[in-house]
Order: structure tokens, then sequence, then C-alpha cells
């Protein structure tokens, strides 16, 4: 099974110590068991564009499309046995020692074939030629109130059958029908590749404090909005990155979050690699949002 | 259903599937006549049904994943089955597809009330209403949560098997606080208008067994398996022939189940203190209890001192349990002690709305003569309390003390 792995610093963080990062360890590791599929770390939450479609205007922020602690700070795509194996790799991730991880199935469409994965098998071979960006598709509670249960066709026979019924998945909120924007941007050359991760109900999250293991089912019942699914995007600038997300179907109903990549050397000296990066780590690198988006317009015209 | 469940991955195909060969069961039995291996007859007929409607759905959807099943499942089913065959591979399942199963249904990435619910029903076999009733909530919120956490396990891929021996210990705990929760309910039932439910307490200690015969030299496990046989020993005088409640000190203790008395108390070997955990202090205070011959001769004292070592290893001491310990302080010393100690509890406000902390106070109240402050404290343990029973047994009470209280009838009154 594949899932999605997000760093977070959580509710309670501890602080991170460079010099305790094994993340090069991990990374060997995950390559041996064959279960890596691809992950980066992002640039921090402040080099985040949020982009949105609210009564037919085009809306754009600076910043995450939610409070930081929360934001995530890097992901990895793996593909493992089942949840077991997802927490126990999960465990071992330095994220889990200081923030937490947030373990994510992707969805299984009944009609895929069943060896595709979520990566595709060549992109690691690829030359990059252009800036890519993970566009997080993001869902609203409002939304997940609206949809339709995926079961909801079937015979309402027994209490749980209309439970089933009742209970819409979470997920179906970003089923919001992408595949005209898929085929587009497949087409363009500019999404490399994308899926739709199950709903927060399906989340778990996972940290390791003081050596114990702590699994949970995550607090998403309150939560607002939360991650339902990802695109890489392959673009000249954000200003392209801008206008490839304004044409998502979900900026309309939700929010589309599009982080820059931030790779680094997984078996460098982490402390060397912390005191160089400190200068770049509080700056936002990006264009400000709204020069970006005269910039996207301009183009457009 | 647990089979089942291991060969469809579909919960819902499976559960249906068993009913449906139960439902079938009933049709032709009484007809033909009980079949020579009923177990064999129902797994076959189930397996059967499963098929049967995996292959409907998948014409219906021509989806991919339901063919794949029903392609694991046509290959198992081949061949001529020999009735001894399967009821010899049926014993040994039964054990490890139960086993697998709590461990499947306690998963920590399930919400606590979801792995309770979810290990009753696929477990236990209870039905959604009866869990919905144990635990006080509608039956359309039970059936929704049951049907999330098995969405949940067929989603986040939650694996059906018992852990690796080294995820083992961790896991561990997860199941046994489960199976402790239900064994509680089952003690003490929550609401309703039984004391105890002991189809419950009865399900949680078959299913500690399974536990502990997985891990038989692991001390908590048998510590909890020693806790719940000691407290359902007592059951059978725990509640009267009419249904009514029989506080412990008036028990006829000669109805104690001995036999399980004595297998609980045998699991409580000696073990070095670093493996005492909360369940053997528990169950050695349950120990406390069944060892004394009489009411009066209980080591009121040591119980105290278990409280004591219960708080001290449990981190965030339960305000139940200091409610217990204020108990056993006031039967240790005097119903000062014990009022002095239900005092600071209260007005922690911890347990504002318990009706046992009004009716310890009433009770020590009462034992210490001051009748009037007794009948204030039971009225309003009786406004709080959850089962009829407890309500019952407090009204008797209070009219108890309210006759105790009351002046003297004037010998000259008429009537």
């Amino acid at each position: 099974m594949e899932y999605a792995l997000f760093y977070a610093e959580g509710d309670e963080p501890i602080a991170y110590v460079p010099a305790q990062d094994d993340i090069g360890d991990w990374v060997d590791d995950l390559g041996r068991r064959g279960a890596s599929e691809y992950g980066e770390r992002l640039r921090p939450d402040h080099d985040a564009t949020t982009v949105r479609v609210r009564d037919g205007r085009l809306l754009v922020t600076d910043g995450p499309f939610t409070e930081s602690k929360e934001s995530i700070g890097g992901f990895d795509i793996i593909d493992v046995a089942d949840l077991d194996e997802a927490i126990e790799i999960a465990s071992r991730h330095p994220a889990a020692a200081f923030g937490r991880v947030e373990v994510r199935p992707f969805m299984r469409w009944p009609d895929a074939d069943p060896a595709a994965r979520v990566v595709p098998a060549d992109f690691l071979e690829r030359t990059a030629s252009g800036r890519r960006y993970l566009m997080l598709v993001v869902a609203e509670s409002s939304e997940r109130r609206a949809v339709i249960g995926d079961d909801g066709g079937s015979e309402a026979a027994t209490a749980e059958d209309a439970a089933a019924a009742a209970a819409a998945p979470a997920e179906a909120a970003a089923s919001d029908d992408p595949d005209a924007w898929v085929t587009e941007m497949d087409a363009r050359g500019t999404r490399l590749f994308g899926e739709v991760l199950h709903g927060p109900d399906d989340a778990t999250f996972v940290s390791r404090r003081q050596g114990e293991l702590l699994v949970s089912d995550g607090p998403f019942a309150e939560s607002k909005e939360w991650i339902a699914g990802f695109d890489l995007l392959e673009v000249r600038d954000l200003a392209e990155a801008i206008e490839v997300a304004s044409k998502h179907p979900m900026a309309s109903g939700g929010i589309l979050e599009l982080r820059p990549l931030w790779p680094f050397d997984v078996h460098d000296d982490h402390t060397a690699r912390a005191r160089r990066e400190a200068d770049e780590r509080g700056v936002r690198l990006e264009p400000p949002a709204a020069e970006a988006l005269d910039a996207a317009i301009g183009a457009a015209l | 259903m647990a089979t089942l469940i291991r060969t469809t991955g579909d919960w819902d195909v499976a559960e249906e599937a068993t009913s449906g060969a139960f439902e079938r069961a009933a049709a032709t039995w009484p007809r033909d006549g009980v079949p020579s291996n009923p177990g064999a007859w129902l797994t076959t007929a189930a397996r059967n049904l499963a098929l049967d409607r995996l292959r409907r759905r998948a014409v219906e959807s021509g989806k991919v994943r339901e063919w794949m099943s029903e392609e694991a499942l046509a290959g198992r089913i081949g061949g001529p089955p020999d009735p001894a065959e399967i009821a010899a591979a049926h014993q040994e399942l039964e054990w490890d597809d139960r086993l697998r199963l709590i461990f499947t249904c306690a998963h920590p990435a399930l919400t606590i009330e979801s792995r309770v619910a979810l290990t009753l029903r696929t477990v236990g076999g209870l039905e959604t209403s009866e869990i919905a009733r144990a635990f006080f909530v509608a039956e359309s919120t039970m059936a929704q949560r049951i049907v999330r956490a098995k969405r949940k396990i067929q989603h986040a891929g939650i694996p059906y098997r018992v852990p690796l021996p080294e995820a083992l210990p961790a896991r561990i705990d997860g199941v046994l606080a489960v199976l402790y929760l239900i064994a509680n309910e089952g003690y003490v039932a929550s609401s309703g208008d039984r004391l105890q439910r002991v189809d419950l307490a009865l399900e949680a200690i078959s299913l500690v067994r399974l536990v502990v015969d997985l891990l038989p030299d692991t001390a908590e496990p048998r510590s909890l398996l020693a806790l719940m046989l000691m407290q359902h020993a007592r059951a059978g005088s725990r509640v009267d022939a009419d249904g009514e409640l029989v506080p412990l000190e008036e028990q006829d203790r000669d109805r104690w189940d001995r036999a399980l008395i004595t297998e609980g108390l045998a699991l409580l070997d000696p073990i070095p203190a670093v493996d005492r955990g909360p369940y053997r202090v528990q169950a050695e205070i349950q120990a406390v209890h069944v060892r004394a011959e009489a009411a009066e001769a209980t080591d009121w004292a040591a119980i105290v001192h278990r409280y004591d070592e219960l708080m001290a290893i449990t981190e965030g001491a339960s305000p139940f349990v200091e409610l217990a310990r204020a108990i056993a302080i006031g039967m240790a010393t005097d119903a000062d002690a014990g009022l002095a100690a239900l005092a600071a509890l209260e007005s922690s406000a911890r347990l504002s709305g318990y009706h046992l902390l009004p009716a310890s106070q009433a009770d020590f109240l009462r034992r210490s003569g001051r009748a009037e402050p007794a009948a204030a404290r039971y009225r309003e343990a009786i406004a709080l309390a959850p089962t009829a029973p407890e309500r019952r047994f407090l009204e008797r009470r209070l009219a108890e003390v309210e006759r105790s209280a009351a002046p003297r009838p004037d010998p000259g009154t008429p009537g």
C-alpha cells in the first residue's frame, strides 16, 4: 500500500537538534527496503503561496493555509505492506522525535492498474526543466458536510448501511472532478504526478517521545481544513504556478497551497547545514504573491 | 467470520455472508436435520455466500478489486472439502483468527471508542443495538462509529494479523485497555435497568484469555485476567433474586465462585517489583476482598496501601481511584477519616455529577448515625444514579435513615 508521510511540528514540538538528525540513515534504510518512491523537504511556510477563487475572483496570499504548527515541512511517498510498516517507518523519521508524522493512505481507484504507483517509475531519472512546487489540495469542512458518500447509492438495509450512507467520506470533497485539469496539465508537461488521499478520518499520527512510540487517530474532529491530495508541478515561476493552481476545480471550493521544494543532502553534516541555512530560513525567497499574480495576469493578456 | 475477513479483505461482505449462513441454517436445519459438523457447514455456507456476493458486486460495478478477492476466495474453496479437515482447521483458526481480530480491532490508529465498539461487534459478536445500549449512545451513533472504524481499517491498511514480536509489547497495552473497558462495563453497567452485564464480563474474560495464551509469561495480561475472574466470581451475589443490588458487606460469601477465585489467585504469582502494573495492583485489591472470610475481616489497610501504589504508578491519578481510596481509608480507620478524604475529593470538583461520591458520603454519615445529613446525600446520589438497581438501593437506604431520623410518633395521635 502507498502512503504519504507529512512532517509537521504538531501540538507539542520539542527543539530540533541537528546533531541528532539521522535522516541519512533513514533514507538509506528506506532505499534498502525498496519502500521509497519520492520525498522532499519544503521551504518554510512563509514561502507558501495560497490560491483561491471566490465569487469568480482569484485571491492569492503569502503564507500557508493554516497556522504554522500544523504546516508541513516535508513529505515522503512510500510503498509498504500495510499501516503497521508505515507506522514503523514513520516512527524512525527524525521528525517523529521532535514533531510528528502524519500517515495518510492514498486513494486506491478500483479501475486503476494495480502495478501503477503514485510516482512514475522513471521519475527520479528525469532532469528538472523548471521550478518545482508541491501543490497541496486543501479541503474545507463545509465541503466535508456537503459531499455525498461513495456508497450512498446502495440500499440501506441495516442501521450500519444507513450510517455508511450518512457518514459521507471526506475524500469525496477532493473528487471535485479534477480530470479535465489533470488532462490539460499533463499535456502541458506541468503536472509531474499527483494523487488524492483518503480523508482525515483515515489518517494516523505518529511520534516518538522518550523512546516511546505514540500512535493516535489524529485530532481531526475539529479541524476545519485538511490536505485532500497533492500534485507536483514543474513550471517557469511562481506566476505560472498560480495560473495552474487557479484552474484547478478545488480553487473554488477549497484552497491550493503552493510550496517550493527545498532539497538538501541527507548525508550532510546537519549541524553545519543548519548553520549555513540559518540566514535563508527566516525570509521569504519567493516573490510576493500579489506581484506574482500581476505577472500571471500579464502573461494571460 | 474472521476467516472470511481475511480471505475477502472486506468486512461488510464477511459480516453479511456470516449472518446469511446462520439464516440459511435456521431455514434448513429444522427441515433437513442438523449436519454432523455444524461449524464446517456454516463456514462453507458463509464462504459460498461471500463468493456470490462478490461475484454479483463485480458484475454490477465491473470493479477490479472485487474480482481479485473473488479469485482468492475461489482458489480457497476449490476441491471437495473433507469435513474432518475443515473442522480441524476451523478449531485452530478460531483461536488465531480471534486473536488477529483483537489486534486489528484494538489498533491504536482507531479512536478508543471505536476500538471498544468494534471489538465487541466483530470479536464478541454483539449486535450494534446491544453495544449502543451498553455505552448509552443512540444506535445510529454506534452504527456510524463502527462503519467509520471498518472503513478506516480498509482505507488505511490496518493489517489483519498479530503484530511482530518486536512490536507486540507496545501494542499489548492498547489491547488490554480495550478489554478492561469491556470488563468494567460488564461489572458495573453505565446505564440501564441491570447492575451488571454478565455477557460483557464473560466476553472480556474469554478475550483476555486469548492474550494470556499468546503471552503466557507476561505479567499484565495475567493480572488483568486475575482481576476479571475475581470480580466475576462475585457476580451471582451482587444482585438478589429480584435483581436488587446487594452491597459487598451484605453479600453471601458462600455464593462466590470458588473455582474462579482459585484460578484468579493462582495467576498472581510473585513477580519483580518493576513488573507491577496497574492491573496487578487492582487484582491484588480484589484478592484482599476475596480472601476475607467475612466483610469485617477485610484488611482495609492493605487496600489503602494498594491504592497508594496504584496512584503512584498511573500518571495523573484517576478521580475514581481516589474515590475508592477515600472509601478504603474510611473503612480502615473510621467514618470521619473517610468523610475527610471524600470532602477533599469533592472540593476538587473532579467527580461532580458522579453518583458514587454523594452515595459514599451518605454511607459514612449513616454509619456514624448522622441521619439527616445522610438523607440529604442519599437524595443527591439518587438523582445521579445511572442504573435502576443502584437507584432503588439508594432509595431503600434513604428510607432507612429517614425512619431513624423521624421523631418518634406520639402514642396519643391516632393512626
